[in-house]
């Protein structure tokens, strides 16, 4: 791995929007939410910024990588790529003893969870710099992890959490007052982005960067002691009262005083709408489709649109309750944290009003533009009869009769498409020799881990038990072992291995004698979230060459039994496995198979090859392909393949049972086909082609002699 | 209130389609026309493989008196354009409720089919015909194109082909500007544009099946055979006829023919007629397919074809001056070369052992240069000897078991003697497939007899168990590999 990934190589790279960060003041930016929010964080002020990547939110470390020689450095501000989320949010402590602003990114709900233990920490020790945390929440249509919210948490640790209207200029504006509301409140924020948030293309107007007053280029007077920040009693006693005494409080007048949270329509009437930022473009699209706004924002009913959802301020809410007798609540996902309180506001006020909310949208699950449309037409339909809600009934009953009549003309299933490894990806034929495997030594108990190797659980693999977490895969397997007698697999990327897999996992299977086989796909990156680099990546994601060897980390520990396989090797891996499987009493076996992510490598050598290729250098191309008259549509190639080049094509024979294999021309030669037919003796209908561009003389010459030969022979 | 809507478009593409260019060039185009957009995507997990979709709103207004107010999410009866590079995620907008009249479609035609399709034993697909119909009348307006037509990446002939629908409220001098202001694969993505504006002006439908071939025909000596059978079978039969002598020679076919009248005459005599003989309809195919048999000889035949390495050199692209090696993956094991053998030494060699993996040799035969060919050349020669052989006297034993006991079972239940026809789907593959699918078949067609006097209602669900194997759970008792 270390002679590929010498050079930076991410699936986007923003160098070339970087200049974009670099604007100044009345100059339009133009673009990607992920690069306003670094925009964003320079006009604050930061000192520091870090985190770790992961969807949706990946991007962002690539925007801070690819700036960071050009424009953090000159500024005055330090990157880190932390180790995991834990290490970025332990970051932020350097806002606890110092006036710095720093800001760290990662994906929420699952890296809020592993950094929660530093930010009840943080939390309580309270901050003097600004320290913002900008979350991707991985919820609904494209997520990849269990659904949760980021709510629970910062409610529990009295972290302000700003869920911004997806309006660019509002997004950036409330990451500037971010800032502010920590430092004015001492305590820690989160800004939470969704998925289509965090994708989105705008515009705002910019300010100039700033340069922090305390950074790389201008060092702090001195180190600070202060025992009252430090989380031990009898200060964690002190603290406590702080955050619900002093610092929560001074975060709502924050919000008051800065008008952080909107309005929007009429002031005053008898029926209104509290809603997350987030929700404000649904809400308005379900009010203009139903007659009672704009696409302008005009909009007939009052809405209350909370840029912070926490903490609320009771007499903002009770303000906007007052003289209304229905109020509608659109909070997504579940528990209703917000509709709760609200309810308990109106208590405490003795406001007499209809609070609706879950019973009228769904309790979980995304809130798109069509489940948001569907609350608010029950709610409009449920209020006493006027204009407004007549208009609304009858044109949400001619949008559904439209698309009823529309969906009627489809009666067929439509398959569905779970994703799976790329082509040539060098995971895949790992899981094909553990699918042989299984053949052999019957099902195993295989724990799976978070990233590309997840997919294995998919068909046609179906190989995993168990997914419990990121690096957790082998110490989810430790109570299965004795509890079957058998030896378990657990899998995990590189990624994982670094993240938590090593202390975790490794070392815990490793001191507590466990008897398995842990399997370490290596293949240079972070390669789910857009290969990212890692310890053993050979250079950090700003190109500094370094490299944590995961073989000699292992040994060091006093783990013996260490191989490398080469995945691509089908029979080679079976056999390593074989015998890792079958070697029991040996404590932990781990094989490491140490092929480089296929995204990345055709990213490095598709250019190179097409540059050889025109400069008239000799350049080979290998691929695969099928001979339609030997395949007999058995498909047996592709229940232990899955790759997306391998493929159906119909055939006019009526003599086939079906479509024949076929392998298209995206094939990229990564040479399993064939491993397979070796190892399993499955079908010779496969054969390779190798193409010779640019021949040397050599190769012409014997090309001349071969033609010749072959001719004579009939063959052409 | 009377400001007008955004535009609303959806992307539907799958990874590596190149669908975030095409909604980047959209919201670039827009702002170099001086419309104010919004884009986003959803790739999350899918973007390795699976479906990934853009949303994109376009203000149809250059100089709102607010800023208007997008949303990141289409609402069902109110998109303006869907945009699909797969006819199947097309159908999942309909059902979404993104398509209704008022909505412009922009699809492809041909299928890329999931995974899910693929596993399936013989044929597994959905036709994306259904689909592209049912689209003709749930929206305001089809294009589709044949992306497999397409030289390059689809993404920008899509682009031409949505700029030649109007939805969009800028002039095509927009799109063009936003390719070349990308700085990438400029000249080869502005061609697909033209060649999209073309081609979403003369919309083609094409269907996902690939052009016919030409039809094998019997040869006139044969064709007499042929006539002796009802109408509906006779295309098929002589198919089969020609496959046999190019398998074998007249006196193979002629084998075949002897058989299926057997099968047609149980057929007949069940009442078939008013069953349109769907017994004998159905033993074509799998019976011509069984008899030839893909052993050692058949396949070296079919890997010397004279047409084949033209054909191969087409299918990877190479230009003119370039040279081409294949290279073939053949693992005969023992049993494949004691097949070649007369029965009594073939018999010895190849003792079932049980629970032994099966092995063999692999070989990686280069069939363009003359001694890979020759080698193959010679084994295709074998085939005078066939008949010699103990492959062809197990494979023919096996077959007259199988018709025997389909015309046995005709006589006193029709329908259980189709599926008995069908279940011979488990004779097909090579190596250790086929040995288990013949183990699997032989079984059923030993003692048929017995059952079928003694408790028929047994065989019946023993033959249905057979048949719903084969198709969904093929591997389930695969053998361990070498």
């Amino acid at each position: 791995m270390a002679e590929v990934a010498k050079a930076v190589n991410r699936e986007r790279s923003f160098a070339r929007q970087v200049a974009k960060l670099q604007l100044g003041e009345g100059e339009t930016f133009h673009g990607e939410t992920i690069l306003a929010v670094t925009k964003a964080l320079l006009q604050s002020g930061v000192s520091y910024v870090g985190g770790y990547p992961g969807a949706p939110v990946s991007h962002l470390m690539d925007v801070l990588a690819d700036a960071r020689d050009t424009v953090l450095a000159p500024l005055g501000v330090q990157f880190e790529a932390s180790a995991s989320e834990a290490g970025a949010a332990a970051l932020l402590g350097a806002s606890i003893q110092y006036p710095l602003r720093g800001a760290v990114t990662w994906k929420s709900i699952v890296g809020t969870n592993v950094a929660s233990d530093a930010l009840s920490n943080l939390a309580s020790a309270g901050v003097v710099g600004g320290a913002l945390i900008v979350l991707g929440d991985d919820y609904g249509e494209g997520a990849s992890i269990m659904q949760e919210r980021t709510y629970a948490m910062a409610m529990k640790s009295s972290i302000p959490l700003l869920e911004p209207r997806t309006h660019m200029p509002k997004i950036v504006d409330m990451i500037e007052r971010g800032f502010e509301l920590s430092e004015a409140s001492h305590l820690p924020a989160m800004l939470s982005l969704r998925i289509r948030a965090a994708h989105m293309t705008g515009e705002f107007v910019c300010r100039d960067n700033r340069s922090p007053a305390f950074g790389i280029n201008s060092p702090l007077p001195g180190a600070n002691y202060d025992y009252e920040r430090i989380v031990l009693p009898p200060s964690t006693y002190v603290q406590e009262k702080a955050k619900f005494e002093e610092r929560l409080p001074a975060a709502r007048r924050f919000i008051v005083d800065n008008e952080l949270n909107e309005t929007f329509g009429p002031s005053g009437g008898r029926m209104g709408i509290i809603l997350q930022g987030g929700a404000y473009g649904t809400m308005m699209r379900g009010l203009t489709l139903l007659g009672a706004a704009d696409a302008q924002g005009v909009t007939k009913v009052p809405l209350l649109v909370l840029n912070v959802t926490y903490p609320l301020v009771p007499e903002q809410i009770q303000d906007f309750l007052a003289g209304k007798d229905s109020v509608l609540i659109v909070e997504e996902g579940a528990p209703a944290f917000i509709e709760q309180q609200i309810k308990a506001f109106a208590q405490e006020a003795g406001l007499v009003c209809r609070i609706h909310g879950k019973g009228l949208l769904p309790e979980a699950g995304e809130y798109t533009a069509d489940t948001v449309r569907d609350g608010l037409r029950l709610f409009l339909e449920g209020l006493p009869r006027t204009d407004l809600t007549e208009t609304a009934k009858s044109r949400a009953g001619a949008l559904q009769q439209d698309v009823d009549s529309a969906r009627a003309q489809l009666n067929e299933p439509i398959p569905p498409r779970p994703p799976g490894f790329c082509t040539g990806c060098p995971e895949r034929p790992v899981f094909t020799a553990l699918k042989l495997l299984e053949r052999e030594r019957g099902a195993m108990h295989i724990s799976s881990d978070i990233g590309c190797s997840t997919f294995a659980t998919l068909p046609p693999f179906n190989v995993g038990s168990t997914v419990l977490g990121y690096g957790l895969s082998l110490a989810s397997g430790g109570a299965v072992g004795p509890s079957l007698g058998t030896p378990t697999v657990a899998v995990m990327g590189d990624g994982g291995f670094w993240h938590n897999g090593l202390t975790t996992g490794a070392i815990n299977a490793h001191w507590n004698g466990h008897d398995g086989v842990l399997v370490v796909l290596e293949n240079g990156y972070a390669s789910a979230t857009g290969q990212h680099h890692l310890p053993s990546t050979g250079s950090t994601p700003w190109g500094r060459q370094i490299q944590v060897s995961t073989e000699r980390t292992l040994k060091g520990l006093g783990i013996e039994w260490v191989r490398r396989i080469n995945s691509y090797d089908l029979g080679g891996s079976l056999k390593t496995l074989r015998e890792a499987f079958d070697k029991r009493g040996a404590g932990l076996r781990v094989v490491i198979s140490d092929q480089e992510c296929m995204l990345a490598r055709q990213r490095r050598e598709r250019p190179a090859k097409a540059a050889d290729k025109a400069a008239g250098r000799p350049v080979t191309t290998q691929k695969f392909g099928i001979d339609e008259e030997v395949c007999v549509s058995d498909h047996s190639c592709m229940r232990v393949n899955g790759c997306p080049s391998l493929t159906l094509k119909h055939t006019e024979d009526p003599l086939k049972d079906g479509p024949i294999a076929h392998i298209d021309k995206t094939c990229v030669g990564c040479g399993l086909c064939g491993e397979i037919v070796e190892t399993v003796g499955l079908c010779p209908s496969f054969h390779r082609t190798e193409r010779f561009a640019n021949p040397n003389l050599l190769r012409r010459l014997g090309d001349w002699l071969n033609r010749g030969l072959m001719r004579a022979l009939g063959a052409s | 209130m009377t400001a007008p809507q955004p535009i609303s478009v959806i992307i539907y593409a799958l990874g590596g389609q190149g669908g975030g260019v095409l909604s980047d060039w959209l919201v670039e185009a827009a702002h170099l026309a001086g419309y104010r957009a919004q884009g986003t995507s959803i790739p999350g997990v899918a973007q390795r493989t699976g479906a990934t979709n853009y949303y994109v709103e376009i203000y149809p207004e250059r100089e709102p008196d607010a800023d208007p107010v997008f949303c990141l999410f289409p609402s069902a009866g109110d998109v303006d354009l869907v945009v699909s590079l797969e006819p199947m995620e097309t159908g999942r907008a309909l059902n979404a409720g993104y398509v209704t009249l008022e909505t412009t479609v922009v699809t492809a035609s041909d299928r890329i089919y999931s995974i899910g399709e693929k596993v399936v034993p013989g044929d597994g697909t959905a036709s994306a015909s259904p689909v592209l119909t049912a689209l003709e009348a749930a929206a305001k307006k089809l294009v589709s194109l044949d992306i497999g037509a397409m030289r390059e990446r689809p993404n920008a002939t899509f682009f031409g082909a949505i700029a030649a629908t109007g939805v969009l409220p800028f002039e095509k001098d927009s799109c063009r500007q936003a390719i070349s202001a990308t700085g990438i694969a400029v000249e080869s993505n502005l061609a697909g544009f033209e060649a999209g504006l073309v081609a979403a002006s003369a919309p083609e439908r094409s269907d996902d099946e690939d052009p016919a071939t030409a039809p094998e025909t019997a040869p006139p000596s044969l064709a007499e055979l042929t006539a002796q059978f009802p109408q509906q079978l006779r295309a098929v039969v002589d198919q089969a006829i020609s496959r046999l002598i190019d398998y074998q020679d007249e006196a193979y076919a002629r084998l075949f023919v002897d058989r299926l009248r057997m099968v047609y005459a149980a057929d007949e005599s069940a009442g078939g007629a008013i069953q349109e003989f769907r017994l004998a309809c159905a033993i074509v195919p799998r019976l011509a397919a069984w008899m030839a048999f893909e052993d050692v000889i058949r396949v070296a035949q079919l890997k010397t074809r004279p047409e084949r390495l033209r054909r191969i050199r087409e299918e990877c692209g190479a230009s003119a001056g370039e040279i081409v090696r294949v290279v073939d993956f053949l693992k005969p094991g023992r049993a494949e070369f004691a097949g070649l053998l007369p029965a009594w030494i073939g018999r010895q060699l190849s003792r079932p052992e049980s629970g032994r993996p099966r092995g063999g040799i692999a070989f990686k035969i280069t069939t363009s240069a003359p001694w890979g060919y020759a080698l193959l050349k010679v084994l295709a020669g074998l085939r005078p000897l066939r008949r010699g052989m103990m492959r062809y006297a197990d494979e023919q034993d096996a077959i007259d078991r199988w018709i025997e006991a389909v015309v046995g079972v005709a006589s006193s239940d029709y329908e259980l003697a189709c599926r008995l026809v069908d279940v011979a789907r488990w004779v097909r593959g090579y190596g250790d497939v086929r040995d288990r699918g013949l183990s699997r078949m032989e079984a059923l067609c030993i003692d048929w007899r017995e059952k079928l006097a003694d408790d028929p209602a047994a065989l019946s669900v023993e033959i249905t168990r057979a048949l719903d194997e084969a198709l969904l759970s093929p591997d389930s008792n695969c053998a361990p590999v070498a």
